[in-house]
C-alpha cells in the first residue's frame, strides 16, 4: 500500500510544472557551482602568473602556486551554500506538493474510505518525496562529477566517495525540510499559510538560529566557510551552548570536512555533528506520523 | 458647468477610488494572520540582532572610555577619536529587512491578488467604474503604507535599542540619513511586492505564483550577491589570495589591472541584484562600512548615485509591470478555478 | 425617447473556436424583470459577462442604458449592479465595511450611510458589524445583493442568484427582487434554470439554446401561447425538443 501511494504521488509530482521548474533550477545551480569553481581556479592561476611575473621583475622569488593549496573538491564549495538555500526551498515545496492536493481537492476523504491506514498513507507520501529528492540530488551529483572531471581532468575514487557522502548528507538535511513542508500543510487551513509557515521555519533555521548561536549576521550565513567569531560577550557564552543544535551550521561544517575544504575531524566528532541533523529529521518524521493520525481529512481545505 | 469643473470632478473621483482601494489593501494586510506572523518574526529578530550588536558595542565603548580617561590622566594632548559608529548597529536590522522584509513584501503581493480570487470579488470591482490601472495604483499605495509602518517600526526598535543598550542616541543628522535609508527600503520592498503580485496574477494557481516569486527572490537576494562575492579574486582563498601571494596593495592593483574584463562581469552580476544596491546604499547611510564614515551626506549620495538610480529603476519597472499584469489578468478565472 | 435598458444587436461570442453566443438580438425595456433561461453551458453567464463589461464580445454590439459596453465602459458600470454566482465577499471585513468599500468605488457620496441604509432596506441591519467570514451562504447572498444595489443602479444583473439557498432563502430573494423593482424601478436581468421562480417573479423570459435565442416574450403571452402545457417546465422542455 505504501508503494502504491508513493508511486501515485511520484506520477503526480512529475506532472507538476512547478516541481519540474524547481528541479531544473537545482540542477542548474549545481552546474553554476561547478562553473564558479572553475572560474575560481582559473582566476587563481592567472593571478599567480601575473604576480609571479611582477615579483620576478622586482627581483623577488615567486611564492608557491596557491592553486596547489586548494583541494580537488573545493570546486564545489558553493554547493554547501546552495543546498541550504535553493535545495531547502525545493524540499519545502516538494513536501508541500506531496500532500496539498489531497487536502485541496478533498481526496483524503476518498482515500480513507478505502482499505488504507493513515500510517501507510503518511509513509507513502514521505517515501515518494524521499525518492524525488534522491532523483534531484542524483542529477545534481552527476553534474558536479562532470564539472570535476572537466576542470581537474581526473576524478579519484576517494573523491567520488566523498562526493557520494556529501550528497547523502544533503539528502538527510533536506528531508527535514520536506517534512516541514508536509507538517505545515497538516497544521494550517490555507495553502498559502502552509507555504509561508514552512518558509518562515526555513528562515528561522537558516538565518535566525545561527545569529543567536554564533553571532552570524544573515549575509554571513551565505558564506560557505563559517568564520569563527569572537564570543566574548556573555550573551554568546550562554547561547553558544545551542550551537550543536543549529542544524545549518552543523550541516555546513560536516560538508566542509567531507569535501576536504576544512581540516579533517575525528569520526566521533563528525558523528556528533551529524547527530542533530539526523535527530531533527527523525523528530519531524514522528511529528508527521502523529499529525496524520489526528488530521481531519473530512474537511476540504479548498482555499488557496 | 465648465470643462475645468468636470475635469476636477473626474480627477477627484479617481483619487477617491484609488484611496479607497489603498485603504482596503492596508486594512486587509493588517488583518492577515500570515503577515502578522512574519512581521512579528521580523521585529523579534531585529530587536535580537540590535541587542547582540549593542552588547558588543557597549563593551567597546567602555574600553574606549577607559583608554580616554587613562590618556587624559597622563596629560596626553592627542587622544584618538572613537572608532565606533552607533548607526552601524543597524546592520542586522537592515540585513533582515533585505531578506525577511522581501519575503513579507512578496507575501503581501501574493495575498493582494489571491484575496480577490478566493473571495471572487474581482468581477465585483471590475463592474464598478474602476480601471485596472487605478486598482494597481491603489493596491500598491496600500502596500507602501504597510511597508512604511513596518520599516518605521523596525528602525524605531533599532534606534531605541541603540540608545538603551549601546548608550548612544542618534543625532538629527544621523536621523535624516536613517530616513533616507527608510525611503530606499520602501522602494526595495515595493519592487518585491510587485514581483509577488505579478507572479500570482500571471499564474493559473495562485500558490504556484508564490513559489515562482520566492524562487526569484532566492536568486536576486541570496544567490546573485553570493556569486559576486565568490568571484572576488581576493576571496578565493581563506585569508585572501593576495596575502597568500605576499603582494602589497600596489602589487595587488598592478595585478588586478589584467582582470578588468573579469571584474566587469563580476560587477555586472552584482548590479543585477536589487538587494546589492539596497545594501550598498543602506550601509553607506548607516556607517556600516568603515570607508564611508569620514564623509558627509552629499559625498555619500554622490558615491551611491548608481545604487539610487538602480533602486528607482527597479521599483518603477516593477510598478509598470504590476499595472500591465492587472490589466491583462483574467477577471473570470480560467477554468472557473479561483 | 429614452434608450432601452438593454439592447443587443447580432451579438456573438466564441471561446477559441467554440461559438458560445450566436447572433443574438434582444431588447429589454426599463422596469422589466427579465428571466434568461437555458441549460448548463447555453451561454447565459457569457451574456452577463459581456453586459457587465467583464469580457468583450467577438462581434455585434451590446448597450446598457444606451451606452456601449465596450466603448463606454465607465458609463455602463456607473448604471449597473451585479451579483455573480456564488459570491463570497471579503471575509476579513464586516458586512458594513464590505458595502462601504464597494459604494466608494461606485462614487457614492456617503458610503457608510449608504451601506447602513441598504442593510436596513434588506432587513439585515443586524449583520452590519459582523465579519462576513462568519456568515452562512444565505447571509452571504444577502450581502451580495446589498453590494449590488448599494449605489442604486438602474439595471441589476443576477447570475444564478438562488444557488446554494434553501427554500426560505429562495422565497426571500424573490420578495427582494419584486421589492427592488417596485420601490426603485430597477430593471432586473436574471440568469436561472429554476423555472418555478421565473414564473413567480419575471415579467418577460428569454430562452437560450446552444448560444441561440430561441424564444422571447412576456410571461402572460407565453402561457397563452402554450395553453396545453401545465407548467413553464413543460413549455421549456417542448421548446428544447422543438429546436433540437
Amino acid at each position: 500500500m505504501i508503494g502504491t501511494i508513493a508511486t501515485h504521488q511520484l506520477v503526480a509530482l512529475r506532472r507538476q510544472r512547478v516541481f519540474a521548474a524547481l528541479l531544473a533550477s537545482f540542477v542548474l545551480v549545481s552546474a553554476l557551482a561547478g562553473l564558479l569553481g572553475w572560474s575560481s581556479n582559473h582566476t587563481i592561476s592567472r593571478v599567480y602568473d601575473e604576480a609571479a611575473k611582477l615579483m620576478v621583475a622586482t627581483g623577488q622569488p615567486p611564492p608557491p602556486n596557491p592553486f596547489l593549496l586548494k583541494p580537488a573538491l573545493s570546486l564545489l564549495s558553493n554547493m554547501v551554500v546552495y543546498v541550504p538555500l535553493i535545495g531547502a526551498l525545493f524540499a519545502v515545496v516538494l513536501g508541500h506538493l506531496s500532500v496539498v492536493e489531497d487536502e485541496a481537492s478533498g481526496l483524503g476523504r476518498l482515500l480513507f474510505s478505502r482499505h488504507i491506514t493513515r500510517t501507510q498513507y503518511a509513509m507513502g507520501k514521505v517515501t515518494s518525496a524521499a525518492v524525488a529528492l534522491v532523483i534531484a540530488l542524483g542529477a545534481s551529483m552527476g553534474v558536479s562529477a562532470l564539472s570535476l572531471l572537466v576542470v581537474n581532468h581526473a576524478l579519484a575514487v576517494s573523491d567520488v566517495a566523498r562526493l557520494g557522502l556529501f550528497y547523502a548528507l544533503s539528502w538527510l538535511y533536506l528531508m527535514s525540510f520536506v517534512l516541514i513542508g508536509i507538517i505545515a500543510v497538516l497544521v494550517t487551513h490555507r495553502r498559502s499559510l502552509a507555504l509561508l509557515s514552512a518558509m518562515g521555519a526555513w528562515l528561522v533555521l537558516t538565518f535566525v538560529v545561527p545569529q543567536f548561536t554564533s553571532g552570524l549576521r544573515p549575509t554571513q550565513s551565505l558564506n560557505p566557510i563559517i568564520e569563527p567569531i569572537g564570543t566574548s560577550q556573555r550573551f554568546f557564552q550562554i547561547t553558544a551552548h545551542g550551537q550543536p543544535f543549529s542544524v545549518v551550521e552543523q550541516y555546513k561544517a560536516t560538508a566542509a570536512v567531507i569535501l576536504n575544504t576544512a581540516p579533517a575531524e575525528a569520526t566521533g566528532q563528525l558523528a556528533l555533528r551529524l547527530l542533530p541533523v539526523a535527530a531533527l529529521a527523525a523528530i519531524l518524521l514522528l511529528i508527521t506520523l502523529k499529525l496524520v493520525q489526528r488530521h481531519d481529512f473530512s474537511r476540504s481545505a479548498s482555499n488557496e | 458647468m465648465s470643462d475645468q469643473t468636470v475635469t476636477t470632478r473626474v480627477t477627484g473621483a479617481r483619487r477617491a477610488r484609488v484611496l479607497a482601494i489603498a485603504k482596503h489593501e492596508y486594512r486587509a494586510a493588517v488583518r492577515s494572520r500570515i503577515l502578522l506572523i512574519l512581521v512579528v518574526l521580523l521585529i523579534l529578530v531585529t530587536a535580537a540582532s540590535v541587542y547582540i550588536a549593542s552588547a558588543g558595542y557597549a563593551a567597546k565603548l567602555a574600553e574606549y572610555e577607559t583608554y580616554r580617561a587613562a590618556a587624559q590622566a597622563q596629560g596626553l594632548d592627542r587622544i584618538a577619536p572613537t572608532p565606533l559608529a552607533a548607526l552601524s548597529l543597524l546592520r542586522g536590522p537592515l540585513e533582515y529587512l533585505e531578506i525577511i522584509g522581501a519575503v513579507i513584501a512578496i507575501s503581501l503581493g501574493y495575498l493582494s491578488v489571491s484575496r480577490e480570487r478566493i473571495n471572487r470579488t474581482l468581477p465585483l470591482i471590475r463592474t464598478r467604474p474602476v480601471t485596472a490601472g487605478e486598482q494597481a495604483t491603489g493596491t500598491f499605495l496600500g502596500a507602501m503604507g504597510v511597508f512604511a509602518t513596518l520599516v518605521a517600526t523596525t528602525i524605531a526598535v533599532g534606534i531605541v535599542s541603540i540608545g538603551l543598550l549601546g548608550r548612544d542616541w542618534v543625532n538629527p543628522g544621523e536621523l535624516f540619513q536613517i530616513a533616507l535609508t527608510a525611503v530606499a527600503a520602501l522602494l526595495y520592498l515595493g519592487a518585491f511586492y510587485c514581483l509577488g503580485a505579478i507572479a500570482t496574477a500571471k499564474s493559473r494557481f495562485a500558490a504556484n505564483g508564490l513559489v515562482i516569486a520566492l524562487g526569484i527572490w532566492l536568486l536576486v537576494v541570496l544567490v546573485l550577491p553570493q556569486i559576486g562575492d565568490t568571484m572576488d579574486a581576493d576571496n578565493q582563498l581563506p585569508g585572501g589570495l593576495f596575502q597568500a601571494l605576499a603582494l602589497d596593495h600596489d602589487g595587488e592593483l598592478a595585478v588586478l589591472q589584467h582582470f578588468t574584463g573579469y571584474e566587469r562581469i563580476r560587477t555586472g552580476i552584482e548590479e543585477a541584484s536589487l538587494s546589492k544596491h539596497f545594501e550598498r546604499f543602506a550601509f553607506a547611510m548607516s556607517d556600516v562600512k568603515d570607508r564611508y564614515r569620514p564623509y558627509n551626506l552629499p559625498w555619500l549620495l554622490n558615491e551611491t548615485r548608481n545604487d539610487i538610480a538602480w533602486l528607482l529603476a527597479y521599483a518603477v519597472a516593477m510598478f509598470v509591470g504590476l499595472r500591465r499584469s492587472f490589466r491583462t489578468q483574467p477577471t473570470i478565472p480560467p477554468g472557473g478555478t479561483p | 425617447m429614452a434608450a432601452p435598458a438593454i439592447q443587443l444587436h447580432a451579438l456573438s461570442h466564441r471561446y477559441d473556436t467554440d461559438p458560445v453566443l450566436r447572433d443574438i438580438d434582444l431588447t429589454i425595456e426599463h422596469g422589466e424583470i427579465f428571466g434568461f433561461l437555458g441549460h448548463n453551458g447555453a451561454g447565459k453567464t457569457t451574456a452577463i459577462n459581456i453586459l457587465t463589461t467583464l469580457i468583450a464580445p467577438t462581434s455585434g454590439s451590446a448597450q446598457v442604458c444606451g451606452h456601449d459596453v465596450v466603448r463606454q465602459r465607465g458609463e455602463v458600470t456607473a448604471c449597473i449592479g451585479y451579483l455573480p454566482a456564488e459570491v463570497r465577499m471579503y471575509g476579513h471585513l464586516t458586512a458594513a465595511e464590505n458595502l462601504a468599500f464597494f459604494a466608494t468605488l461606485s462614487g457614492v457620496p456617503h458610503p457608510r450611510r449608504a451601506a447602513a441604509e441598504t442593510l436596513a432596506y434588506l432587513e439585515c441591519a443586524d449583520l452590519a458589524n459582523l465579519r462576513v467570514s462568519t456568515f452562512s451562504s444565505g447571509m452571504r447572498q444577502r450581502i451580495g445583493i446589498a453590494q449590488a444595489i448599494v449605489h442604486r443602479p438602474q439595471v441589476l444583473f443576477l447570475d444564478e442568484p438562488t444557488t446554494g439557498l434553501d427554500p426560505f432563502g429562495v422565497r426571500q430573494l424573490r420578495e427582494t427582487i419584486l421589492q427592488l423593482n417596485a420601490d426603485l424601478g430597477m430593471t432586473v436581468f436574471m440568469n436561472t434554470h429554476l423555472l418555478g421562480e421565473v414564473s413567480k417573479v419575471c415579467t418577460t423570459i428569454g430562452v437560450l439554446n446552444h448560444g441561440e435565442l430561441i424564444y422571447k416574450d412576456s410571461i402572460e403571452e407565453t402561457t397563452r401561447r402554450f395553453p396545453d402545457e401545465a407548467s413553464l417546465e413543460d413549455i421549456y422542455v417542448r421548446m428544447g425538443s422543438d429546436s433540437a
